[in-house]
């Protein structure tokens, strides 16, 4: 017999100035079955919560509805209050009367049926709950990280000074990211390859990190605690256990003046046999076998091989394939520039001197393609005047992106003021929407530019940019003072939109996280939640959820990183009991379920008699890797699937009530 | 019925995969009750072989019979089927109810079968008038997957046009939601919940059906309206991008409600909104278990 507690929130006037709560619990104490239906202000307040404990106490309860806010909010709340009275959690129910009536009705009366309609259906699914027990699965205490960009060396490098051993992926010869390609950094102008160059030294030497530079995360399967992971390590042509990164090899190669440097980004050229920069980690060259004559002249120039003192150059390794096993992923893709040829009117691409935001940090950096010096590409010449465009992409629907890109007002004054400081004399002007800068220190940063260093603001748009001689005339608008203003300059930085990395929504997919419609991974919960992705077990970091500055990126990979470690502290972990479960006796095995599950939890089982032969193949549910999202109830003909908490009687019962 | 050599080397084919061991049964078509019914025989002995024939008349797909438990035991089964019986056969290897490794397919190459109802009243001319309506649009004369080929000297049917095959989808889909409501409660009002439809089909193959699952019953028992409405709809649904257009159901329905109208625009719309027939690759993905990102979304609003 049910002996149902019904408790009615009033949500301070959030429930109560639109549902009559008063007659919803005078309406749900005559549900046969309810004891006793009381209201209350504040539900998840202190004294809410001891009614509600009182009450299955003193009444013996069986089960509880209560009709409040989303169960997103305080499910586990109450659910724990009732676990304290020896209820299972899973007797637990809420009628959503908050999110699903109060807050999207006008209609007082109207509005208060339908919070009835919701509470008499979870009155009658309360009444046929069964006891769930959470599923518990082992965990395999490694952790992934794929990106070795800032972000993902500050969650290898805090996982393991837990003492977690860490997997670290990373697709470029070398862990930096974007970051080591940057020069000083905005607010504090502290040289980026000064505080970058010791933490990659310290991901590289430490003992719980394993490194696979040059390597991409091929397939990921398996679930939270227990994944299976295949890293595709590309061949380097160079035993790297051997290499001393003398550089003998890479001042040998012939084909120097062949490839447009990719760290540069096009400033400079590289050889076939390279390291992308000086300071890589591991220091240890590959050989680009679509730009190496060896490959590509079938075998005859062997000029790297013939200098290298080790003699560890082989040009037969394999792309080789490493599995791993791994309990949690780090998710650490980082970004992208938009491409600026889209905005033709500002000349990218056509114009040597017009050039993107990054491109002129590697002009501004020491170990840049100028060693520092600021040359304009065209001529060498140094410029006196450059013009700063803002916004080139992001905040713009049309074009670009809508969102704003966050890093672009900082970088772009950063970028104006170590202009001043290193050609005496020369002027900027910036042409921007807004400016943005809400970081600690920034606003300082801003004015400090403007007032120090001469820089000219411009509110307003650059209609066109075209050369007349060694100048470049931009045409713009100052909406400010009203007027059109033209400017002659020597060279053109565009603050480019950022967008996320190139492939990650295949990795994504992979991993099967979402991500939302410009490809940055989605939190779990944009709040309560960013480090979190959709799927139990993987975490986000960095610049691969959206645009963030350095100090962001780190404490995102700081928050994965103990994320993890808070996971890899209990011996297992409990997943809700909320799973789907197999109807062994009435399956047929048509596997449409496996087909839909999104999640690879539904494996064959073969059912056997006991001489051993096969009798027939059902589907079988991996707990660790269902979420209970029911998508096989929907998929299965003979309905031989259920979800637990959400079985098909009482689904029916739920919608037999609203016909009573 | 004279021996011609089509039956000759059904029997032939049918000798040797039983002799050899190869098949523990073969599944075919033997004379029925009058010259013009046909009916399923079970072959185990080679020496019985020479029960099977095929000719217009053979109008049941024969694959309805490999769900069965008492034909399961026999293990490798050889079975003849026409090309679109053979559909089903496809499915049912997608849908892992039979192994492609134990099956023998003995195709026979069909230029058509009679209706039943004008056979019985003594028709055995293929024309355009006395076959079904499967049988005009039929692109699958010669089984697309067989193990053996029985070829067919059999002409074609001269096809003029006067007969329209499922015409009267066209006429449904240019009325208004309301009329078609009421055509189709018209025709399901007869129905007597015999479940014949689903007791001919060869992929309505789960051992229990969701209208026999009480606890909750989800569909009405009785024979009323709304239960009936329920079954059939339901039924539709559940073979929808799966029914390979066989014809059974319609034919064994003994209250003759036009199901092939149903199946038919079912596969339409399939085809239309997602490129996908079923019955035609056995590696492909049922439409049914797939997302695609390009999947029509029309219906969210």
């Amino acid at each position: 017999m049910s002996r149902i507690g019904v408790f009615v929130c009033w949500c301070g006037s959030n429930i109560a100035g639109t549902v009559d709560v008063k007659k919803l619990t005078e309406e749900a104490a005559k549900i046969p079955g309810v004891v006793e239906a009381v209201d209350y202000k504040y539900m998840c307040s202190d004294p809410g919560q001891n009614s509600l404990r009182n009450m299955i106490r003193e009444k013996n309860l069986t089960g509880v509805v209560l009709a409040a806010c989303s169960p997103h909010m305080h499910e586990n709340t109450f659910r724990k209050a009732a676990v304290k009275e020896g209820l299972n959690p899973y007797f637990v129910e809420i009628a959503n009367i908050r999110e699903q009536v109060s807050w999207v009705h006008e209609d007082k009366e109207r509005a208060t049926y339908k919070a009835m309609d919701l509470l008499k259906m979870m009155v009658e699914k309360v009444k046929r709950d069964r006891a769930i027990e959470d599923v518990r699965v082992p965990l395999t205490k490694r952790a992934l990280v794929i990106g070795g960009g800032i972000s993902g060396m500050q969650a290898a490098l805090d996982i393991a000074s837990g003492g977690v051993e860490v997997i670290l992926v990373e697709k470029e010869p070398s862990i930096g990211g974007r970051m080591i390609q940057l020069d000083e950094t905005f607010p504090t102008l502290d040289c980026s390859s000064c505080i970058m160059t010791p933490k990659m030294v310290e991901v590289s030497q430490h003992p719980n990190i394993k490194l696979y530079t040059y390597s991409e995360v091929e397939n990921v399967s398996g679930y939270i605690g227990n994944f299976n992971v295949k890293i595709k390590k590309m061949t380097k042509s160079v035993v790297e256990k051997d290499c001393t990164g003398c550089g003998d090899c890479w001042n040998a190669c012939p084909m120097h003046k062949n490839v447009k440097s990719e760290f540069n980004i096009n400033l400079s050229e590289r050889t076939a046999i390279y390291v992308p920069f000086p300071q890589a980690v591991p220091l240890v060259p590959v050989i680009d076998r679509a730009a190496c004559l060896h490959f590509k002249k079938g075998g005859k120039c062997v000029k790297c091989y013939e200098v290298c003192g080790p003699k560890c150059i082989d040009f037969t390794i394999q792309d080789e394939i490493i599995e791993e096993k791994v309990g949690a992923i780090v998710a650490a893709t980082g970004f992208d520039l938009m491409d600026n040829s889209l905005y033709g009117e500002y000349g990218y691409g056509k114009y040597k001197d017009v050039i993107s935001g990054l491109q002129f940090e590697r002009l501004l950096s020491a170990s840049g393609p100028t060693e520092g010096v600021i040359k304009r590409p065209s001529d060498g010449k140094t410029p006196q005047t450059i013009v700063f465009i803002q916004c080139v992409g992001s905040r713009d629907p049309e074009k670009g992106v809508p969102y704003c890109s966050k890093v672009c007002c900082m970088y772009t004054a950063k970028h104006a003021k170590l202009f001043s400081h290193k050609v005496h004399g020369s002027q900027s002007y910036v042409f921007y929407i807004d400016i943005r800068a809400t970081g600690k220190g920034y606003e300082e940063f801003i004015r400090d530019t403007i007032e120090k260093d001469g820089v000219v603001y411009l509110r307003g748009r650059v209609s066109k940019i075209y050369q007349d001689r060694d100048k470049l005339i931009i045409r713009g608008a100052d909406t400010l003072s009203g007027n059109q203003v033209e400017i002659a300059a020597d060279m053109v930085v565009l603050a480019t939109g950022v967008i996320p990395k190139k492939g990650s929504d295949k990795i994504a997919q992979m991993l099967g996280i979402s991500y939302d419609k410009y490809g940055f991974f989605t939190e779990s919960h944009p709040k309560l939640r960013p480090a979190e992705s959709s799927t139990a077990g993987i975490y986000l970091a960095g610049m691969a959820q959206g645009p963030r500055d350095i100090p962001e990126s780190v404490v995102s990979g700081s928050a994965a990183a103990s994320k993890i470690l808070g996971l890899f502290s209990k011996s297992e972990y409990e997943v809700e009991g909320t799973i789907a479960g197999v109807n062994k006796t009435t399956c047929v095995g048509c596997f449409y379920c496996q087909r839909v599950c999104a999640y690879s939890a539904i494996s064959k089982e073969e059912i056997k008699d006991r001489n051993g032969n096969v009798i027939k193949v059902v589907a079988n549910v991996n707990p660790g890797l269902c979420t209970g999202c029911g998508a096989c109830v929907n998929a299965c003909f003979s309905k031989s699937i259920d979800v637990k908490g959400y079985m098909d009687d009482q689904i029916y019962a739920e919608i037999r009530s609203l016909a009573i | 019925m004279n021996k011609n050599k089509i039956d000759e080397k059904l029997q032939k084919t049918a000798k040797g995969l039983l002799e050899s061991k190869a098949v523990n049964v073969v599944i075919g078509w033997t004379k029925g009750s009058n010259p013009f019914r046909m009916r399923p025989v079970f072959i185990t002995k080679p020496e019985d072989v020479n029960k099977l024939y095929f000719n217009p008349h053979c109008v049941q797909d024969l694959a309805v019979f490999l769900k069965k438990p008492e034909v399961k035991k026999f293990g490798r089964t050889g079975i003849v089927v026409k090309g679109c019986d053979e559909k089903a056969l496809n499915t049912l290897i997608q849908e892992y109810q039979v192994l492609r490794d134990e099956l023998k397919i003995i195709g026979v190459e069909c230029m058509g079968v009679i209706r039943q109802n004008i056979a019985d009243k003594g028709e055995s001319n293929l024309l355009e008038t006395t076959v079904y309506d499967k049988c005009l649009i039929c692109d699958v004369h010669t089984p697309l997957i067989y193990d053996y080929l029985v070829e067919s000297d059999i002409p074609e049917i001269k096809i003029s046009g006067s007969v329209k095959p499922y015409a009267k989808i066209k006429e449904l889909d240019s009325m208004l939601v309301e009329g078609r409501d009421k055509f189709w409660q018209k025709e399901f009002d007869k129905c007597i919940k015999c479940y014949a439809c689903r007791q001919v089909c060869p992929l309505c193959y789960c051992s229990r059906c969701i209208v026999e699952k009480n606890m909750p019953q989800w569909i009405d028992t009785n024979i009323e309206e709304t239960g009936n409405a329920q079954w059939n709809m339901i039924r539709a649904y559940h073979l929808s991008g799966r029914c390979i257009g066989c014809g059974e159901c319609e034919r064994a329905c003994p209250v003759n409600i036009p199901l092939m109208l149903i199946n038919e625009k079912m596969a339409r719309d399939i085809y239309e909104k997602f490129g996908y027939r079923s019955g035609i690759d056995i590696n492909s993905k049922p439409v049914f278990g797939t997302f695609s990102e390009s999947d029509f979304n029309e219906f969210i609003k």
